[in-house]
């Protein structure tokens, strides 16, 4: 493996976002990733410049400069609106070739986590994943990337000094999204795409958008989510109710339920399910092993409901109702609707 | 059932080995020596279905691979709902074939690898997730008069609930109960037989002397007692229960076999 | 068709407790399994060899005990496994991992399709299927949830995405990685797991597979592990509601009250 000399890493300057692009419209994981770039450039005193790929996206480029970044690279093309991965390597080869970063970031989405594997391999970077911490060293440049392993039984600290650029991905509402300030410009480089060879590639055939397996978690400002103790599904028809009455609640599960069968995976969060950062997370039933806490412990404010006030759920919860929720859910729902 | 009760047959479990056993062949012939010494007392051998979720080898493949003797009245085969399709119909053809007649249907637990029916498997549209109710009405359906079916009971669950499932077990099929294990009088069971007199009833006897395994196995705190005599406590639930059936969970081979020879009199 | 499935052994983390002084997992005790999402890619690697011919094989780097796992293959129905086994390869990161794998299955030769796990639980990077199609510059297809359909010269499938899916189509030689909703993996029977117990596995070296020394191992990775420390606890303070559960529900929604939340 070939080691940069001081000199060498010198050439590489500037953190880089790759923006998430849904149908047209940057999402949200790219303003927090702009947070995370911003602090890391303000340290090295170099810019924040955000990649964007896809199709009819210059007019949502233009807002990235209100949430931090200074340059914002636009590769603008109709075959660009699926996703292909092969493609997208491509240009980001690319585009490192020609203005060197000295860190790539990109959000840890099913998108983000297919593209820069194959771009760090291909620039024989080494590439972090899941990153919740990063700091970098203000004299050289060397970024400190902390990521939770094993299951969230452990956080690594992991450096990839050896090359530039280095690489890293941060799962979405990891990092704080800053206020937009409408003020702030920058500078659009607009970068053309060049056809490859078009019988190697892939063909996307169809694009289905499905609200109903991204059960909208992500959104929501307040998750009440159920685990095995709600018994059965027809517990959560019960904490269907209950969100419906706190007023657009998601509804989320742990693994216990969701593996019995009483709702569909999409709702599970944790470890193997998915992250959330919500504002309010209320459990019910779940006992709060770790696989289900690193997928909700930074949520704002946490209630649990369960019998045992023993649980690890019930330690961590900022508000612990100790009773059967059987009971407690029924009045809940019932004085709401005195308000 | 009515048959074992009669002749004061037990019901006895039999654990089949793990499928990360590091040592498969000798708990294969220890399995075939607890399964044959079951026998030859003219009791009924219990094989259970992934207990607790811990991934085992299945009970007719054992029986096959093994080559062991089924005396119909004699083998129970325990089936739960985490299984794929084809090996639940798998399952049920070769028990049919080696003349195993007794199944204990029940919802059972999961884990990672542990495959689980879909309603679709089972041919219903009507729940979110099949359980023993499901299995029992698709046994019934797919091999009408094949098997005698029995479900499960647990009095450490809230009752009502608890009495409501056991009315759907009785009416997709359930022809014989098993509870949980007891180690005292139990006035919920004492409503379950009162509320199904024409119901065979078998209470379950816990054998080991951890008190704190039994508290995992049904989900509930049970008070440790360092007093907790197994043998005596099932003198007990003979003379309390007389007119029910005894099966026997985690009863130890060399410890305690010889002694509940004549314990039911 | 010949499919070549990746499969890791891994600690099994959900037994891993930990210990409450330290804050660190006590890693005595904890079993090896095979990765449970490797199961998905081996039974989808099975499915496809019974529905259109071929040979699958299972490959997996790692100690020499990772055998374990490649036998719970072969008790599930692969034709072949491979070990990939040496010190050499110790300390791998995803880059240098994906690269000894994508040179065992240049060795292994004709490869159409190779399946891997969507991640390992317990480096749970999600990078090596990735990582594996770009050593190999091969196409790929990642979070694949269906198969939808399969020629002898290409695959089509849906991909899993945050906002629902999409179905593409890609010319072989290629790479997917598969997600727990595309099968149901079978459980072994106890005649493939005896079977599997007389199977010999064949390890492979670093010479045998023509891998470059410098590209593998802790030297030939790019990322280093500096630390590892157990994760940051919540310090909340908690404030315990308890009595009926009428009183219960009062206090509580007084609680969300007082924040405005409803
Ligand atoms: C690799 C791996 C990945 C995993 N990923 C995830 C993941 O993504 N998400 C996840 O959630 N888990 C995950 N798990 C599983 C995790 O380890 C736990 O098994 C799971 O979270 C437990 O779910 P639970 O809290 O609902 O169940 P339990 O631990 O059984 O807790 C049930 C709780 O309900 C309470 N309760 C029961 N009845 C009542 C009642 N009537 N009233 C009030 N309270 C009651 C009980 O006191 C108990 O505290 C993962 C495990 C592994 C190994
Ligand atoms: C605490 C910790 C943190 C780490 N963080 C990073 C990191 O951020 N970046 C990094 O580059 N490396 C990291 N590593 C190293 C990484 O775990 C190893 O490179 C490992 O060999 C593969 O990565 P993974 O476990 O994440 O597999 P994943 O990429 O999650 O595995 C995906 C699929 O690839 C296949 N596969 C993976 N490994 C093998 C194998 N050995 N044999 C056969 N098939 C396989 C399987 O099909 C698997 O389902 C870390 C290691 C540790 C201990």
């Amino acid at each position: 493996m070939k080691v940069f000399t001081d000199n060498e890493k010198k050439e590489y300057r500037n953190i880089w976002v790759v923006a998430e692009v849904l149908s047209g419209e940057i999402q949200p994981v790219t303003h927090e990733l702009i947070g995370a770039a911003r602090t890391l450039a303000d340290v090295r005193k170099s810019e924040v410049w955000v990649v964007v790929m896809g199709s009819g996206i210059e007019k949502t480029s233009e807002l990235l400069f209100s949430y931090g970044a200074d340059v914002a690279i636009i590769v603008d093309n109709p075959s660009l609106f699926g996703f292909i991965d092969e493609t997208e390597t491509k240009i980001m080869k690319r585009l490192i070739k020609k203005y060197k970063p000295e860190i790539v970031i990109c959000g840890a989405t099913t998108r983000g986590r297919s593209l820069i594997p194959r771009i760090a391999v291909m620039n024989y970077s080494g590439l972090t994943a899941d990153c919740t911490g990063l700091s970098i060293d203000s004299d050289n440049g060397d970024l400190l990337q902390t990521r939770p392993a094993f299951g969230g039984n452990i956080m690594a600290t992991i450096r990839s000094s050896n090359h530039r650029p280095q690489m890293a991905t941060v799962r979405p509402r990891v990092m704080k999204s800053p206020e937009p300030d409408p003020s702030r410009t920058g500078r659009m480089i607009k970068e053309k795409m060049i056809p490859g060879d078009s019988t190697k590639t892939k063909n996307i055939i169809d694009i289905f958008h499905n609200t109903e397996t991204a059960v909208n978690l992500a959104d929501a400002q307040i998750i009440i989510s159920g685990g095995r103790g709600m018994k059965g599904p027809e517990g959560f028809k019960l904490l269907k109710q209950f969100a419906k009455r706190v007023g657009g609640a998601a509804v989320g599960a742990s693994r216990a339920a969701v593996d019995s069968g009483w709702i569909p995976y999409a709702h599970q969060v944790g470890q193997t399910g998915q992250t959330v950062q919500t504002k309010v997370y209320i459990a019910c039933g779940i006992s709060g092993q770790i696989q289900h806490l690193v997928g909700m412990q930074s949520c704002d404010l946490i209630i649990a409901i369960d019998k045992n006030s023993d649980t690890p759920m019930m330690q961590i919860a900022d508000i612990a109702v100790v009773g059967d929720l059987f009971e407690i859910i029924p009045e809940v729902i019932k004085e709401i609707a005195n308000l | 059932m009515l048959h074992h009760i009669r002749n004061k047959i037990y019901l006895v479990e039999v654990l089949p080995p793990k499928q990360d056993s590091e040592k498969l062949e000798k708990d294969l012939e220890k399995f075939s020596n607890k399964y044959t010494r079951v026998m030859e007392s003219g009791y009924c051998a219990c094989i259970t279905d992934n207990a607790m979720g811990l991934l085992s080898f299945q009970g007719p493949e054992i029986i096959e691979e093994l080559k062991l003797p089924v005396m119909p009245e004699q083998v129970m085969i325990h089936l739960n709902t985490f299984h794929r399709k084809d090996d639940l119909d798998n399952i049920l053809e070769s028990c049919k074939s080696k003349g195993i007649k007794y199944l204990l249907i029940i919802t059972g637990d999961g884990s990672d690898r542990l495959p689980k029916l879909r309603p679709s498997d089972v041919d219903t549209t009507d729940v979110e997730s099949v359980t023993s109710v499901e299995l029992l009405k698709y046994i019934n359906r797919e091999y009408p008069d094949s098997f005698v079916l029995g479900v499960a009971f647990n009095p450490y669950e809230p009752e009502e609930h608890e009495f409501e499932k056991m009315e759907r077990k009785i009416k997709a099929g359930a022809t014989f109960i098993i509870t949980q294990p007891l180690i005292e009088k139990n006035e919920v069971v004492d409503r379950l037989i009162k509320k199904y007199p024409e119901i065979p009833v078998v209470v379950e006897a816990w054998m080991s002397r951890k008190l704190y395994l039994l508290s995992e196995a049904v989900g509930y705190e049970i008070p440790e007692n360092k007093e907790f005599d197994p043998i005596s406590t099932l003198k007990m639930l003979h003379r309390l229960y007389p007119e029910c059936g005894i099966y026997l969970s985690l009863l130890g081979f060399k410890t305690q076999y010889h002694l509940i020879k004549d314990t039911w009199t | 068709m010949k499919i070549v499935v990746c499969i890791k052994q891994v600690p099994a983390t959900h037994d891993a407790k930990i210990d409450p002084e330290t804050k660190r997992i006590i890693r005595e005790g904890i079993k090896a399994i095979l990765n449970p999402f490797d199961n998905y890619a081996l039974e989808e690697g099975i499915q496809l060899r019974d529905q259109f011919g071929g040979e699958v094989i299972a490959i997996s780097m790692g100690p020499q005990k990772a055998e374990n796992s490649l036998r719970e293959a072969i008790s599930v129905g692969v034709d072949r496994a491979i070990l990939l086994s040496d010190r050499a390869f110790g300390g791998s990161d995803t880059w240098a991992t994906s690269y000894v794998l994508a040179k065992a299955i240049k060795k292994i030769g004709n490869v159409d399709l190779v399946i891997c796990g969507k991640q390992a639980i317990d480096g749970d990077t999600a990078q090596v299927g990735p990582g594996i199609a770009a050593h190999l510059d091969w196409l790929q297809a990642t979070y694949v949830m269906a198969v939808d359909e399969i020629s002898s010269s290409s695959i089509r499938v849906k991909r899993m995405h945050e906002d629902g899916y999409d179905v593409c189509e890609i010319p072989f030689p290629a790479v997917i990685t598969v997600v727990k909703d595309i099968n149901i993996p079978r459980v072994p029977s106890l005649k493939g797991v005896l079977a599997s117990k007389k199977y010999k596995i064949p390890v492979w070296k670093p010479d045998d597979i023509d891998a470059d020394k410098s590209k593998i191992g802790l030297d030939g990775s790019p990322t280093r592990v500096v630390k590892t420390q157990p994760p940051p606890f919540r310090h909340a303070s908690t404030k315990k509601i308890e009595g009926t559960p009428n009183d219960c529900a009062r206090s509580l929604l007084k609680e969300l009250r007082m924040r405005s939340i409803i």
